[in-house]
């Protein structure tokens, strides 16, 4: 049994300094890389069209792209993807025109990228795996859908926490969750990932996983307060954390450990979707200790308690 | 002990469903009768395919309505016999069906109330009148009707042409007021599936041949079919009738075709066809039709009211004129949809099919029926393509096989861990996960559930959420140990303190799958029905079959210590 003045292992509040800077920086250069480069939308959010093509021979990147660029599509992208001699094309269409003149323009191209591949690489013996072409209309149908699920994703957890903790914690929550969605959406960016729906709601279940994760620390902060009556803030978050270091690790390793494992072997949307969902495990877990608690001390202190011994 | 007969009971109750709803996907039951068939049903993204969503341009249809009606009225009030004078008659809001009648002077007013009372009063309402201008637009509820009318159309008129393409399970629904998805799994020849949609319906009349041969059509018919061994069930409609008309062609006078209408009582073609024979020499189609709806005769009871253009009223005339008292088939993309007779000489271009007499419900469907046939033929509404994504079939394998592969190691390292690291209460955890897995494929398959590759995402996400749930009792009863709690304490209590936790999590992880699947379209959907059924699986297998197995092993085979 512990003595009641030992909170054990780790001193998590005594760091807090350090590890509140470290976050609020990372937060700070994530939404700095977010303004200046903005969230990388894929076309399901864009709108536009992607071919994914498997050759059967080798062939150059730099062929296929002489090749589409006879075409005068625009601006086409051309990227090469997982095994060797698979590529993605992407491009968005023309600029101008109405909505339904960009969706035939869009419908054509395909044919065209089709026909030019099939006849220019035909030894080569092209196959298409994967045509996405989604229009104007229905890429802003997706974003405002997008916009509203997050909204409403955000809505949910904060009457939640707030029926279901002191009103202490919110805050928290909420800086722990903001702060695990701008950084795993930054690195995402940085990566050079595009953020189409599966993405989204990775993100969102992101979300939900690191407020899980806040909530559990909450939880055992809650009930170690209500065991040691009259002692010190800063020595119940310490005592919580060390006490509940064991389990965040381990579950949050085993989680981390699923999404590691589709990410390395999974490929394609899964991988994607397991990458975002393996960093935002990451910064949860992180945030869960040095966010969370942080922000419940500083509330204590705004409310004119003495935090420190 | 009566609590635990009762868990004890679900439990076993549980078990045997997941085990019935699993078990088609692994044995062929489909001689035992009394068990369950269902299977789980791959996504698009796995079994590879086209997905369309496809806006149907509504808005022109009902503009061209209300000019072609526009152009209607002022025929009419060139009648001298109708006696109003107009001044003009404008499309003034083309799309919600508006029209502005001018009269020459204000004197007509009460005739023109009247007259577009008797004549248009089912379907057009007055807005509005000043002096002698006069603002009617159609009925509301016409319009509404009107509008969903012309998107069921399309929406058969694709059906049909799909079921031409031969597609196993294609899926054709009304997405949203104006946009139509379709998936058709295993589709190979995007190009030749989206030529085929994209083919607008095509309407012909067509006078049935007066042959005596044609009494014996039905026998015709049978007996081509046994010679060629062939029947409609297991063709496409299109190539059967080819075929058909080419094997009888000898026994047919010329200039003659046999097409089917489907039975009444028959959902689909194939259950049931009638033989018409059909001159091939009428030369009248949709392209000689204005607008056709539904309107109502003098005792109320429903008909359809044809209205032929400038090109098509001449035509019709001298075909009803020579014609009279026999029977003219109206045919939309070869099927026959309805073969009236023909009464009177039609010289106005106005015609109206009258129903036979059976009860109101059902003759008013079948002239809502043909009048929407027609309308298809004369005002055909364009198809925007707004959305396409088709995954080859190698893809899809591709992908699945990768996801299995990641989501077994990715399971195969965490339970190694929670046997090494919790050891007895490890071995649990690993065989309440093997139910909980069980489970989610079996609720996935009851519900007829679609599993896509985000959804084996949220698969291996339930692995990982699941076992979290038990590293928390585990945790807990550890801690209740080193504090010096009785074994069989420290379980009950480990339990009993995890659950909140437990609980808090699962709720939340629900709150945003719930909000998914509220926003989300096709594979998100699947991502998050997967993590939802984990959620109530996890909560079933992890938490409450592992409580009953210990407080089992405890109580009932005494052991007297499990290892944590």
């Amino acid at each position: 049994m512990h003595k009641n003045d030992d909170f054990g292992k780790f001193d998590f509040v005594g760091k807090i300094g350090i590890f509140g800077g470290i976050s609020a920086l990372l937060v700070f250069l994530s939404l700095a890389y977010l303004m200046v480069k903005g969230i990388n939308y894929g076309i399901d959010f864009r709108g536009g069209t992607e071919v994914q093509v498997r050759f059967e021979g080798a062939v150059n990147i730099d062929e296929i792209r002489s090749n589409i660029s006879k075409l005068n599509l625009g601006d086409v992208g051309v990227q090469g993807f997982g095994e060797k001699s698979e590529y993605v094309i992407r491009f968005q269409g023309k600029d101008t025109g109405s909505d339904k003149e960009k969706n035939e323009a869009l419908n054509e191209s395909i044919t065209k990228i089709k026909n030019s591949l099939q006849t220019s690489f035909a030894e080569q013996k092209p196959e298409f795996l994967r045509v996405d072409t989604v229009g104007p209309q229905v890429g802003a149908e997706l974003k405002r859908n997008g916009f509203l699920a997050v909204f409403y994703c955000l809505l949910v957890i904060l009457v939640y926490v707030a029926l279901r903790f002191d009103y202490k914690y919110s805050p928290g929550a909420v800086i722990c969750l903001v702060h695990d969605a701008i950084i795993t959406l930054a690195i995402f960016g940085m990566v050079g990932k595009e953020v189409n729906v599966p993405i989204l709601a990775a993100i969102m279940t992101l979300i939900g996983y690191s407020l899980n994760d806040t909530i559990v620390v909450f939880d055992r902060i809650r009930e170690t307060e209500g065991h040691y009556k009259g002692k010190d803030f800063s020595f119940i978050i310490n005592k919580a954390i060390n006490e509940m270091l064991m389990r965040t690790l381990i579950t949050s390793g085993t989680t981390f450990v699923s999404a590691l494992c589709l990410y390395l072997f999974a490929g394609g949307t899964v991988s994607d979707i397991a990458f975002a969902i393996a960093v935002g495990i990451f910064f949860g877990t992180y945030s869960s200790v040095y966010v969370a608690a942080p922000s419940i001390l500083l509330m204590e202190k705004l409310k004119g308690k003495k935090a420190y011994a | 002990m009566e609590s635990y007969r009762l868990r004890m009971s679900l439990g076993l109750v549980g078990l045997a469903l997941a085990f019935i709803w699993v078990l088609p996907n692994l044995v062929n039951v489909e001689n035992i009768k009394w068990l369950p068939h269902d299977k789980l049903n791959y996504g698009l993204d796995i079994q590879g395919g086209l997905h369309l969503v496809m806006g149907v341009d509504v808005t022109s249809v009902v503009s061209e309505s209300t000019v072609r009606l526009v152009a209607s009225l002022k025929k009419e009030f060139e009648n001298p016999t109708v006696g109003i004078t107009i001044k003009d008659v404008t499309a003034s809001n083309p799309g919600e069906g508006e029209i502005t009648i001018m009269l020459a002077s204000a004197a007509d007013n009460a005739k023109l109330e009247k007259h577009m009372n008797d004549i248009h009063g089912t379907v057009l309402q007055s807005l509005k009148s000043t002096d002698n201008t006069h603002i009617y637009r159609y009925f509301d509820a016409y319009l509404t009707d009107y509008k969903n009318r012309v998107i069921q159309q399309s929406i058969e008129t694709l059906r049909n042409r799909i079921d031409e393409f031969g597609v196993a399970e294609p899926s054709i629904s009304q997405q949203g007021p104006d946009r139509i998805m379709i998936q058709l799994p295993g589709v190979a020849d995007a190009e030749k599936a989206k030529q085929l949609i994209n083919t607008t319906a095509k309407l012909d009349f067509m006078m049935l041949s007066e042959d005596p041969i044609a009494g014996t059509l039905p026998k015709l018919v049978e007996d081509a079919e046994k010679a060629g061994k062939y029947s409609m069930a297991t063709m496409k409609y299109s190539e059967y009738i080819d075929r058909l008309n080419k094997d009888i062609a000898g026994k047919l006078p010329p200039q003659t075709i046999v097409y089917f209408q489907k039975r009444e009582s028959a959902t689909k073609m194939e259950m049931g066809g009638m033989p018409f024979l059909l001159k091939t020499d009428t030369g009248l189609g949709g392209e000689a039709l204005d607008d056709a709806h539904v309107s109502f005769g003098q005792y109320g009871e429903p008909e359809v009211a044809l209205k032929f253009n400038l090109g098509g009223t001449a035509k019709f005339g001298d075909l009803t004129g020579n014609n009279i008292g026999k029977s003219m088939a109206i045919v939309l993309d070869r099927v026959v949809k309805s073969a009236p007779r023909i009464q009177t000489k039609i010289a106005d271009g106005n015609a109206r099919i009258t129903m036979g007499g059976r009860d109101r419900n059902n003759t008013m469907e079948e002239a809502k029926m043909i009048s929407t046939a027609l309308r298809a033929g004369a005002l055909p509404a364009r198809l925007e393509q707004l959305e396409e994504r088709r995954v080859g079939p190698s893809l899809g394998a591709d992908s699945l096989q990768k996801a299995k592969v990641a989501s077994l190691v990715g399971a195969m390292i965490i339970i190694l861990f929670m046997l090494f690291y919790y050891k007895a209460m490890g071995v649990i955890a690993t065989l309440t996960l093997g139910v909980n897995i069980f489970s989610v494929f079996a609720l996935l398959t009851n519900f007829g559930a679609t599993l896509t590759l985000p959804g084996i995402a949220g698969l291996a996400l339930t692995v990982g959420f699941a076992v979290d749930a038990n590293v928390l009792i585990h945790e807990r009863i550890k801690d209740e140990l080193r504090a010096g709690t009785s074994w069989k304490l420290a379980i009950q209590e480990g339990y009993a303190k995890a659950m909140s936790a437990i609980l808090d999590s699962n709720i939340t992880t629900a709150a945003t799958a719930t909000v998914l699947l509220y926003f989300g379209t096709g594979p998100v959907k699947g991502f998050a029905v997967t993590l939802l059924i984990g959620i109530a699986t996890t909560l079933f297998a992890n938490v409450f079959l592992s409580k009953l197995i210990v407080d089992t092993l405890v109580n009932k085979f005494k052991f007297q210590k499990l290892s944590v």
